[in-house]
């Protein structure tokens, strides 16, 4: 392993490219990031339609909601909660190195922050592979559900597969862009042009964590009772 | 001299030479590539404008086979299943396609921009994308007209959109939750350029009110959208895959799906009415040349309006058997709404009084909207009144009254603030004798149609229904006549006003005297909005010099 100082030997000059119909650079940055925060607000309600659902579900059904709950395979959920916050610190890290001007360290970051999402995506696929083998996919007609009689566990474990489906398209995209992102931003001169991308994406990056850490409670934790 | 002095007393003339000066966004450049590619908001707001023209055009031709078929009260004219479709694309074409896009994605896109002296929005490709997104959900609409419609009702309520209704349940469903993206995003756009790209001396409070309004109306679409976008993902799950959580018949509570339906769906009442009321407030002092009356009162009214709406959902569901609790919370709290819409109105009027009214087609619109906006919204106080909502509650009483607000309202204000800007848009000015005219047939037009529901509503008869008792074909036949009258009413216009881009007068850069910075920068504008980037040393509705003359 490189020592850190040949790391800032390397250090680039970090800039923006200043858009036309912005006046100022700072203006610009301010822009991107608020931009990205009104999206992550649209997301985080797009997801508190299905955390609502699992809420009302639980007050409507609780006895069913705490057996369908009793399936879910903790501990790899709690797994993925760690893996996902290991991944934002590298996120923030390559955020970091990129306002250094250090894009080798940056790169890097990223494509450990990659990989950390992808053994996330191995761990819940899994997940699924565990929940059909134990025969927890209610809305497969082949397969016959665990719990026949109790109807209202299935609407439960319905809005489990939602919601951990959802967030693992919002982490399929995330992963998507993050490699495009990766090959661009290792070209050289591109700290130059566009630092603040890394900075953007990094709020998306880590929203996705942020809803897992919400997710996680609210479907594994608070019906194991 | 500064901007505002240089420009205040003057006009430049109409059909002044170009020489010297930028070529004007419509003429910078003439392909089709450069128009459809364009990351100009003008001229992704004109894309918009022609595309929410033919939905409007679309969702007005079953509104008249609606009409149609209800001039026999025994259904004779179509049969039920077709009824059921008409009245079905009429809504959510009107609601997704029409209503919620009208003003924010043409005004809004081509205005804002200019009101706060910016040269663009902060994102001009993803502008460019919400159009893209717009034309994709649009897709699916047309594919689901064509192959033969949807009978679900606009509001889609579960179980029957899940598991009973064998129409094309699911692209109607995808074609609304794709359009939801494009709000998103317009809505994302709106927040962040009036956050970031305000002109320098334009502070809050020296935005023009439609600025206020856009910006109320964007965050309804960045907090509400996503809502209804899961919503309707989750129906699209239980149909399609089985995935279900309201299906009844699993312990699933449909009445959930009503809940997360009406809580986008209410606030999207305000995405149609705020945007008209900005309209209205820029339309009313232009044509009294008088200051907007109490402008910080109808500012913070207009944020009032959009957090109240979020708390009022409920109001949709007094018969569904919520707990009297919610139902009387609910009552209350649409009740408040009450308030800040009343402000307004207040204020409006008070801006006219003792103006010096010019009573041009735009004001004619404007009038008319305060009228049947008023007479919507006191009907409204009827329905959150519980014992009063029991007895109207499913029936064509509810129809005329939220037609008032989305016609009688947004349609209006659509239509003044089409005839006001388009000068600016195109160049030219429209036939004035011509518009006055057709305001004058949409109001009268408006009102036969409209008003006799809220006579039919009261009397019992119920929405959605094919068949009427005879004694209700007076007042049916009525509204249908009524509707002949708006419809030659909104053909006049798309007659002229096409008519106008050729015809038409050469515009000058302000022909209503009126006062914001769009009308600073000539008719129609260079590229980038101005030739000098501006800054402002002036208040909002600066009319005072005027009303000094009078």
């Amino acid at each position: 392993m490189r020592p850190v100082l040949s790391y800032v030997a390397a250090a680039l000059p970090v800039d923006i490219a200043l858009e036309e119909q912005f006046t100022t650079k700072a203006q610009q940055r301010h822009a991107a990031k608020f931009g990205m925060w009104c999206w992550l607000i649209t997301e985080l309600l797009l997801f508190g339609g299905l955390l609502l659902v699992a809420t009302v579900l639980r007050v409507l059904h609780p006895a069913s909601v705490s057996a369908a709950a009793t399936h879910l395979k903790f501990w790899i959920g709690a797994s993925n909660t760690v893996v996902l916050i290991c991944s934002s610190l590298t996120m923030s890290g390559a955020i970091n190195a990129s306002r250094l001007g250090l894009q080798t360290l940056m790169v890097r970051c990223m494509l450990a922050t990659g990989g950390l999402g992808s053994v996330f995506l191995l761990l819940k696929a899994y997940e699924y592979y565990r929940d059909y083998q134990e025969h927890m996919v209610p809305f497969l007609d082949w397969r016959p559900y665990a719990l026949p009689h109790d109807h209202a566990s299935r609407l439960f474990i319905n809005d489990y597969f939602a919601a951990t489906g959802l967030h693992g398209v919002h982490l399929i995209t995330g992963i998507a862009i993050l490699l495009v992102l990766t090959r661009q931003a290792s070209r050289a001169g591109y700290l130059s042009l566009h630092q603040n991308r890394i900075e953007i994406f990094g709020l998306y990056w880590h929203f996705i964590d942020l809803v897992w850490i919400i997710v996680f409670p609210t479907l594994y934790l608070v019906n194991r009772g | 001299m500064s901007l505002s002095e240089s420009l205040l007393h003057r006009d430049p003339a109409p059909g002044r030479g170009t020489i010297g000066r930028p070529p004007d966004y419509l003429h910078d450049e003439h392909t089709l590539r450069s128009w459809f590619f364009s990351i100009d908001h003008k001229r992704i707001g004109i894309l918009y404008l022609l595309s929410i023209t033919f939905f409007f055009v679309l969702g007005s031709i079953a509104a008249g086979l609606i009409r149609l078929s209800l001039v026999v009260p025994n259904g004779a004219i179509f049969s039920n299943d077709t009824y059921n479709k008409l009245f079905t694309i009429h809504g959510v074409v009107m609601v997704w396609f029409f209503l919620i896009p009208s003003i924010p994605t043409t005004f809004g896109n081509f205005l804002l921009p200019i009101m706060i002296g910016a040269r663009d929005v902060a994102f001009p490709r993803l502008n460019r994308l919400s159009w893209y997104i717009f034309v994709c959900g649009a897709l699916f609409t047309l594919f689901t007209i064509v192959v033969g419609g949807v009978d679900t009702g606009w509001t889609f309520y579960a179980p029957f959109s899940t598991t009973f209704s064998n129409t094309w349940v699911i692209p109607a469903l995808l074609g609304v939750i794709v359009v939801g993206f494009s709000s998103i995003l317009t809505g994302l756009n709106f927040v962040v350029t009036l956050h970031t790209m305000r002109a320098p001396g334009m502070t809050w409070f020296r935005l023009p009110i439609f600025c206020w309004t856009m910006y109320a109306t964007s965050l309804i679409f960045l907090l509400a959208t996503p809502v209804i976008t899961i919503a309707l993902l989750l129906l699209v799950l239980e149909r399609a895959f089985g995935i279900g959580i309201f299906d009844p018949a699993l312990g699933g509570d449909p009445v959930l799906f009503e809940h997360l339906f009406w809580f986008y769906s209410h606030p999207a009442v305000y995405i149609m009415v705020l945007p008209g009321m900005g309209v209205i407030s820029e339309i009313v002092p232009a044509f009294a040349q008088k200051k907007l009356f109490g402008y910080r009162f109808v500012a913070y009214a207009s944020l009032g309006l959009a957090s109240l709406t979020f708390f009022v959902w409920g109001h949709h569901m007094f018969v569904n058997g919520q707990s009297e609790v919610a139902s009387l919370s609910f009552s209350l709290l649409s009740f408040a709404v009450a308030v800040p819409s009343a402000v307004k109105v207040y204020n409006w009027t008070a801006t006219i009084y003792k103006g010096s009214i010019k009573l041009d087609t735009p004001m004619l619109y404007a009038m008319g909207y305060i009228g049947l906006f008023v007479l919507g919204g006191l009907t409204g106080l009827f329905l959150a009144t519980l014992a009063i909502d029991e007895h109207v509650h499913d029936t064509y009483f509810v129809v005329a009254h939220f037609h008032y607000i989305m016609v009688g309202g947004t349609a209006l204000a659509f239509l003044g603030g089409l005839h006001y800007w388009w000068p600016k848009f195109t160049g030219r000015m429209y036939p004035e004798g011509w518009g006055r005219v057709s305001a004058f047939f949409i109001f009268i037009g408006f009102n036969t149609t409209f008003f006799p529901q809220f006579l039919l509503g009261y009397l019992g008869m119920p929405r959605r229904y094919h068949t009427y008792p005879p004694e209700f074909q007076l007042l049916n036949i009525l509204s249908s006549a009524g509707s002949l009258i708006l419809a030659l009413g909104y053909i006049f216009p798309m007659i002229y006003l096409v008519w106008s881009l050729r015809y038409g007068k050469r515009a000058p850069a302000n022909p209503w005297h009126a006062r914001g910075l769009e009308w600073m920068t000539t008719s129609p504008p260079p590229k980038h909005n101005f030739e000098t980037p501006p800054t402002v040393d002036f208040e909002p509705y600066d009319y005072r010099d005027r009303e000094s003359r009078v």
